[in-house]
């Protein structure tokens, strides 16, 4: 079982409401709880998400929704909502 | 400063010593000052051998740590490993305290440094100065996210305050390079590094703490030091603030590699003693080398001596050719490498019985090398933080890339090859989905297919790989962290035994033009690929015949030539 968003290949930017569902399904799989309790405004080091695990998730948004992203992004964007906020903006540099 | 090309590194004559090697001269004659007894009477007192360290900062050791562009004489890690390794064949203690600590030290200069950082760092490296790493604290240990010493902002610099402990080198270095806490919220931004120019540091605002004495490597200088409000100018933060992790991640690259490859010089010194102790002494009418039990232990310790140093050399390579999949490989052979001498080194110590544990006389310097391995293997990560990088990266190769990349250019293996000079820059800080050595594996199981005793062996490698992809794909997130169950750890440890293997095998395929006969055959292959299966859980499978890899062995103790890859004279 890896994930059970479909991979896509593709440069556009994802949906919003799509990327988000996906990242709090992947944080409550992480912490083993149900995906309700996920909120996307808490930084995702409080569910115990470690440093190096966060570099994996990068990883992982890159081969689902098929953007470039870098290994920092969750260092640098702490929540789900600011993660969103970067990656599904019509416009990123 | 401007490059020169200069010859590529690995022609130099084989039958010629380093120079370094050279310079320490016949480690088994008395007069030599830089002799076995020399250093074990040295490790004895606890000190570095004074004749050991002048040597060294005669030869200007501190040049191999300093990138080429800035005057020094590093270009290529694997050749960094191979002129340490002279070092860590007399005494690791050396090697690591007056050596690649200093690496250790600057390879987050390098990596994020400013170019007044680095010409500082050069400059007083090239000039024969020592630097230290004050990167862990006792307390959080390899958890370099707790690490709580703490650097404050206060006017235009920085005021820095807390322990570090356990460092290597510390009341010696004339740099440091320290690891501080710069934000208060949890994460992986909230810590930075500082390069700590110890003339002009006040004095008065630091203390060092009591030595910290050891089991093995008895004669290294572990210290700490405690920051009192020490102030700091804006200038001494390498890169960017909240940048700590992401350097370290980089240059704990290269510094896993490099010490993987140099620490084989300790084995080589072990199965040297051994072989020679097995050859002359007689048992049952026979040399103890013609037992059989001992045949096996001596024959084993240089395949698995082989291994180490494809896999060690592989990785350092890599760091040139695939720099985006060394944040996986590096702690693969920082894991493996330390884990095989261990085992080779407890098999000598039984063929060489009461000797094993003399502290003196003709194989005294075993007990030494013996004690010393569990201290240097733990010194800049162990096996348990080893294992714990590997895990998280493994899902994303196992669902992208395994049966999928192509196998990686053949410069990732031919150990004479030149290679772009080491670029930190270009090292990824998690691992990319092209893992092009593992890639080697289902390629070589294909074109050897018809191979008696090689098919067999990569048709088993390449199962082990498949069942590895469909284990790592049922990982769940959690069991991806430190906090991984012990299965996890046994995934990271399968892993690091096929890389092992893919490195075997690259390295066999693409130097089948040198003149080396026995590199180019088969045995020492089929040989290493038995053991590597085996420890994957495989049953002994096809007969090996190991009767001319046992021949090179005493061979080469007899020619006086290094057991390693490329085999270099002795002095």
């Amino acid at each position: 079982m890896t994930s059970s968003a479909p991979e896509h290949d593709r440069l556009t930017p994802p949906d919003p409401q799509e990327l988000s569902d996906w990242l709090r399904e992947r944080v409550a799989y992480f912490v083993e709880c149900p995906v309700t309790d996920i909120a996307t405004d808490v930084k995702l080091v409080e569910y115990g998400l470690d440093s190096l695990y966060a570099l994996t998730l990068c990883g992982d948004i890159e081969d689902t929704f098929g953007i470039p992203v870098s290994a920092t992004l969750a260092w640098d964007y702490p929540t789900i909502d600011a993660i969103v906020g970067l990656l599904a903006a019509p416009r990123q540099s | 400063m401007t490059t020169l090309p200069g010859p590529p590194p690995a022609l130099a004559d084989p039958d010629l010593p380093h120079p370094l090697e050279q310079l320490l001269g016949d480690p088994l004659d008395p007069d030599n000052p830089l002799s076995y007894d020399a250093f074990l009477a040295a490790d004895e007192r606890g000190d570095l051998l004074p004749a050991g360290r002048a040597l060294l900062d005669a030869f200007g050791l501190g040049a191999e740590f300093v990138p080429r562009a800035l005057g020094g004489r590093l270009r290529q890690a694997d050749e960094l490993a191979r002129v340490l390794r002279p070092l860590f064949r007399r005494d690791g203690s050396l090697g690591l305290g007056h050596g690649a600590i200093n690496l250790i030290a600057s390879a987050p200069v390098w990596s994020a440094g400013s170019p007044g950082q680095r010409g500082l760092l050069a400059d007083l490296l090239l000039a024969g100065g020592q630097t230290a790493g004050a990167y862990t604290e006792l307390a959080s240990g390899h958890d370099l996210v707790a690490s709580k010493v703490k650097a404050a902002r206060q006017g235009r610099g920085w005021s820095l305050s807390g322990r570090k402990e356990v460092i290597n080198n510390v009341t010696r270095a004339h740099a440091v390079t320290v690891l501080a806490r710069t934000g208060e919220q949890p994460g992986s931004r909230s810590h930075s590094l500082f390069l700590l120019d110890m003339d002009s540091v006040p004095r008065e605002r630091l203390r060092f703490l009591p030595r910290f004495r050891t089991s093995g490597l008895r004669a290294i200088h572990l210290g700490g030091v405690e920051f009192d409000g020490c102030p700091l100018p804006e200038s001494a933060l390498i890169g960017d603030e909240g940048g700590a992790l992401e350097s370290v991640l980089r240059a704990f690259q290269v510094t896993k590699a490099v010490l993987s490859g140099a620490t084989l010089g300790s084995l080589d010194t072990q199965l040297r003693t051994v072989t020679a102790f097995a050859t002359e002494r007689r048992l049952y009418g026979r040399p103890v080398s013609e037992l059989p039990h001992a045949r096996a232990a001596l024959t084993g310790a240089f395949i698995d001596l082989l291994i180490a140093d494809c896999l060690s050399t592989t990785v350092c390579r890599a760091l040139h050719v695939l720099p985006r999949m060394t944040s996986l490989y590096a702690p693969a052979a920082k894991y493996l490498v330390p884990l095989l001498t261990q085992e080779a080194m407890d098999s000598l110590a039984v063929v060489l019985g009461a000797r094993s544990f003399l502290r003196e006389g003709a194989q005294g310097i075993f007990q030494k090398h013996l004690r010393d391995l569990p201290v240097g293997s733990l010194a800049h990560s162990g096996a348990t933080v080893c294992q714990a990088t590997i895990i998280p990266q493994l899902p994303r190769p196992a669902r992208r890339s395994w049966f999928v990349t192509p196998p990686a250019p053949s410069e990732l293996f031919r150990i004479d090859a030149p290679l772009d000079d080491l670029d930190f820059q270009r090292l990824a800080i998690t691992a990319a989905a092209d893992d092009g050595l593992l890639a080697v594996l289902p390629d070589a199981a294909e074109q050897l297919r018809s191979d008696p005793v090689l098919g067999p062996l990569c048709g088993r490698l390449t199962d082990s790989l498949r069942v590895l992809r469909d284990d790592c794909l049922a990982l769940t997130p959690r069991s991806a962290t430190p906090l991984a169950e012990p299965w996890g750890f046994e995934l990271a440890e399968r892993y690091a035994l096929l890389a092992a293997a893919a490195a075997c095998l690259g390295v066999w395929q693409h130097n089948r033009d040198r003149p080396d006969p026995f590199l180019r055959d088969t045995a020492w292959l089929a040989a290493a690929l038995r053991r590597l299966t085996v420890r994957l859980g495989h049953g002994p499978g096809p007969d090996v015949d190991t009767r001319a890899v046992f021949q090179e062995l005493t061979e080469r103790c007899e020619r006086n030539t290094a057991f390693d890859l490329i085999g270099r004279r002795l002095a």
